[in-house]
């Protein structure tokens, strides 16, 4: 079976578990959907109503605006459906003693955190909202956007949900070394970037926007490729690539040690709930 | 019914293997005192914690192996060694003759792993999804995992449950379960880390039949862990006594006995109230005429200990019994404590 395959089969039966889980109540089932909506939309509403107010936040039109919010939504609906069961937040994994369940898998660990946190169903209200506000934005627009801008779009797009991950990740795998303090650290990190992801950081200092595009690469989650993709600067279409390139390189060799070093010394503790629940 | 091909290796091979091994773990010590916060932060006391020392055990083939030992002796260590969880600190393990850390993903596929106080159910999902979750991950193909699943429900009578949610389980429903699941994909060998913990008696007879059956019509090798040495008695062959990291005793139940102290139990019942005073036995009380003693049969033949009692008063009756092999490793474990303080 060749990976491709192999992937999508597992995606399938993840797919499957996903949406009887979702499906097993009514009640649950409508709870769960609104809920994700509203906090969606709660999360790009502010910057909206500034944009809407003030008709655009600096450089960037209301329609711009509402596009980089969609992007944002996307980066993280699709973080919602493919890294969901504690994958995005691999810390917590880590810190519970959980990584046992992936390392008894007849599976490259690569493998199992790609395909185990499928969410398609539950994980997908996020993507949906992501995709209605770009829609619009992108009917707003107006432009007629050739297939190679959207080529764009979508390498763009699959680069910043790789900086998010890859964020996740680097940050995570401190709980390899400090299991206890550091079992939240992954949805510390990614909660940060969810909360600036939304924000124009256009007119920051250079010092403070250097670090937004290195240590803390909130500036890839959309600012960045959405400015690049809309010409509001200079189209450096590959740098959002780029960046996830490395990032992900740092965070997998990271990673890498934690794991030589989790081989070493194991887990000292576990706690059933967060994995399978 | 599909058996997997073992033509590769025959029959009297040898499945584990663990040469000098040692794990050392490392832990942090920690002061209570004020005073002591800046080194608590900056320079913490180490501890050593030697888990494993130069463990050498070899397991053949279709043998079922009790690993036994008093809490900390290293068990679940051994258990996540062999299962591609953790590596040796120094030493060679080797598993169906390949290295549990380099070969995980081709070894794992072929072994089968149960800890006692985990699950591999997903938890908010009917114990069907988890099967078929399974089939998908192992790549398991249909005719097989029929056929498995088949034997599994008829042995393990999950059937009743295996539409039930996980969660909803009882501890023996979730244990059946979780070793039904271990068992999907036919693996060579089983290592089970505590698959009777907490269970009341029918389910760990219940499970314990059902390895003893599955050890016996497939051949499985097993290895098990577990606190409950009479079980173990029935079911195992062979037990392996680790302390502190050592072997301390690797045999059959019979010779444990036998080098251990052969204790047994004797209640005698006379006329009257008064125990008959006998040269080497313990005296363990009265319950009106019945007189309890505790000895080892090794050392006192009970001949010469009913030849005393007579001498001294009318006997009516008499019952002896061997010491449930729970006691005799808990009096070993005692011994071992004493040794080391």
């Amino acid at each position: 079976m060749s990976v491709v395959t192999t992937v999508a089969a597992r995606w399938r039966v993840q797919a499957h578990l996903d949406f009887m889980w979702m499906t097993k109540d009514l009640r649950f089932f409508l709870i769960n959907v609104v809920g994700d909506v509203i906090l969606n939309l709660a999360g790009v509403t502010a910057v909206f109503l500034l944009a809407e107010r003030f008709d655009g936040i600096g450089l960037w039109s209301r329609d711009q605006v509402v596009f980089m919010l969609g992007y944002a939504a996307l980066v993280r609906g699709f973080l919602d459906v493919g890294f969901g069961y504690n994958v995005l937040h691999i810390s917590r994994r880590i810190g519970r003693g959980q990584l046992d369940h992936l390392l008894v898998q007849p599976q490259p660990l690569w493998m199992g955190l790609l395909t185990e946190g499928f969410m398609p169903f539950s994980g997908c209200w996020s993507l949906l909202t992501g995709a209605g506000i770009s829609a619009w934005a992108v009917v707003q627009l107006g432009a007629g956007l050739p297939v190679q801008w959207w080529l764009l779009f979508g390498a763009n797009l699959l680069a910043s949900c790789s900086v998010a991950l890859a964020f996740s990740f680097l940050w995570g795998a401190l709980a390899f070394w400090a299991p206890v303090a550091a079992e939240e650290i992954s949805s510390r990190a990614v909660g940060f970037l969810y909360q600036l992801k939304a924000f124009p950081l256009d007119g920051l200092s250079a010092v403070v926007l250097t670090g937004m595009l290195t240590v803390l690469p909130v500036g890839f989650v959309a600012w960045y490729p959405s400015r690049q993709l809309l010409g509001i600067a200079a189209p450096h279409l590959w740098h959002t690539p780029l960046a996830a390139l490395l990032l992900a390189l740092v965070a997998g060799i990271v990673f890498k040690k934690g794991m030589e070093h989790y081989a070493q010394t194991g887990s000292q503790r576990y706690i059933a709930w967060g994995h399978r629940g | 019914m599909h058996r997997p091909d073992r033509s590769a290796t025959s029959p009297g091979d040898i499945a584990v293997e663990l040469r000098e091994v040692d794990k050392t773990f490392y832990q942090r010590q920690r002061s209570e005192r004020f005073r002591d916060v800046l080194t608590n932060l900056f320079r913490p006391t180490i501890r050593e914690i030697r888990a494993l020392r130069g463990v050498n055990l070899a397991i053949r083939r279709g043998e079922i192996v009790a690993y036994a030992g008093p809490n900390g002796a290293g068990k679940s260590t051994t258990v996540k060694l062999l299962s591609s969880v953790l590596a040796p600190t120094a030493g060679t393990v080797r598993c169906l003759g390949m290295d549990p850390m380099t070969e995980r993903v081709p070894y794992v596929r072929r072994i089968g792993v149960v800890f006692g106080q985990r699950t591999e159910l997903w938890w908010d999902q009917p114990v069907a999804a988890s099967f078929e979750w399974k089939r998908v991950v192992w790549e398991i193909p249909r005719p097989r995992y029929d056929g498995m699943l088949a034997f599994v429900k008829d042995l393990l009578g999950i059937g009743e449950f295996f539409h039930t949610l996980a969660r909803q389980l009882s501890l023996g429903q979730k244990m059946r379960a979780d070793i039904a699941l271990m068992l999907l994909h036919e693996p060579e060998i089983l290592f089970l880390d505590e698959p009777t913990i907490g269970l009341d008696v029918l389910a760990k007879r219940n499970i314990l039949d059902f390895i003893n059956t599955l050890n016996r019509e497939r051949g499985v090798t097993v290895m098990l862990t577990s606190h409950d040495m009479d079980e173990l008695e029935q079911l195992a062959g062979r037990i392996v006594l680790i302390d502190r990291g050592r072997i301390a005793y690797d045999g059959d139940f019979v010779e444990l006995r036998r080098r251990f102290g052969d204790r047994r139990h004797l209640t005698i019942e006379t006329g009257t109230a008064d125990p008959p005073t006998l040269a080497g036995v313990r005296f363990s009380g009265s319950d009106g005429n019945r007189h309890r003693y505790t000895f080892d049969a090794a050392r006192t033949p009970i001949t010469t200990l009913l030849q005393q009692a007579s001498s001294q008063t009318a006997i009516h009756d008499v019952e002896t019994h061997r010491s449930r092999i729970d006691d005799v490793i808990a009096d070993i474990y005692q011994d071992w404590n004493a040794e080391h303080g």
